[in-house]
């Protein structure tokens, strides 16, 4: 076991050596600032992809509010219309209901007549 | 320290000058280490870049100028172990992926010239790496930087933000499992 230990720590002092120094490249600092840049360009996309994107949803709420808001052509005739419009309004209908029953003419049965 | 805290203190006031000098100060040990670390000299050099734009992004969480190295060292620490966790997960069986030995097979095969030492040093590489496989990625680095960048429990210590009696248990399980690997290995003939 000792001389397993002793093995293993030759064999790691080899591994020290066997990893060669490596020296940087000669473009080392310029990709390196290229690489910063670049990390500091996302946030910067994201900032103005993200202040877009809430212009347009506060747009599209302030749409749907007013929408919301504006009553339509039909509730808007029944909220200014006055009484006497509507009392006259539900007269016609009725009117109407009466002129077309007196149009009417029922054909009796024959029993139902008067036999002379 | 490799440079004056003046010096760091300007980098983390954005001075970009002062942040060339102090990457320029610490390069070559950073390259070292995760040469050491990750195993792989091909991809030293991109893991190196990572941990400079993550010291540059952080600078400004740096309390005192002080604690600068072990933290440089924990970035570098972080950036290897994102590395490796990132190489495992690949399974592609690419050129770049395969083993710096069988690239060193098919490039002697196809004719080019064969240099013993270097050969001799890929293969130790090689069963080293093997050897790691036994433990986890983060065992990996922490046994590395005790065991073959020689930093001591002290060091560690600040690096890890753990106590020395912590470190000292996971490093011993780390090894024995390391140890037990070696172990098999010389008994089946492949050392």
């Amino acid at each position: 076991m000792t001389g397993d230990n002793e093995g293993l720590n030759e064999l790691l002092a080899q591994y020290r050596s066997a990893c060669p120094d490596v020296e940087a490249s000669v473009d080392f600092m310029p990709r390196l600032w290229e690489k910063i840049e670049n990390t500091r360009s996302y946030p910067l996309i994201f900032q103005r992809l993200s202040r877009v994107l809430v212009t347009a949803f506060a747009a599209v709420c302030l749409l749907l509010g007013i929408l919301n808001v504006m009553p339509s052509r039909a509730e808007a005739a029944s909220r200014f219309a006055s009484y006497i419009d509507a009392l006259s309004a539900d007269a016609s209908v009725e009117r109407a209901y009466t002129q077309e029953a007196s149009r009417t003419t029922v054909d009796l049965p024959s029993e139902y007549l008067d036999q002379e | 320290m490799l440079v004056e805290q003046r010096l760091i203190d300007q980098a983390r006031e954005g001075d970009s000058g002062a942040f060339n000098q102090l990457v320029t100060a610490y390069r070559k040990r950073i390259l070292g280490t995760i040469s050491r670390l990750i195993g792989r000299p091909e991809d030293v050099e991109d893991v190196a870049q990572e941990v400079f734009v993550r010291l540059y992004y952080s600078l400004d969480q740096l309390r005192t100028a002080e604690v600068f190295e072990p933290w440089l060292y924990r970035l570098t620490v972080n950036a290897s172990y994102d590395y490796l966790r990132r190489i495992k997960r690949r399974n592609e069986s690419r050129m770049a992926d395969l083993s710096e030995h069988q690239v060193m097979m098919a490039d002697s095969a196809a004719g080019g010239k064969r240099n013993t030492e270097d050969e001799n040093k890929a293969k130790v590489r090689e069963f080293m790496n093997a050897l790691f496989q036994h433990v986890s990625e983060e065992d990996r680095i922490l046994l590395t930087l005790k065991e073959v960048e020689g930093l001591s429990l002290k060091e560690l210590e600040k690096i890890y933000r753990v106590n020395e009696n912590a470190l000292k248990v996971r490093l011993f399980r780390a090894r024995q499992r390391v140890l037990k690997a070696y172990e098999s290995a010389k008994a089946n003939g492949n050392l």
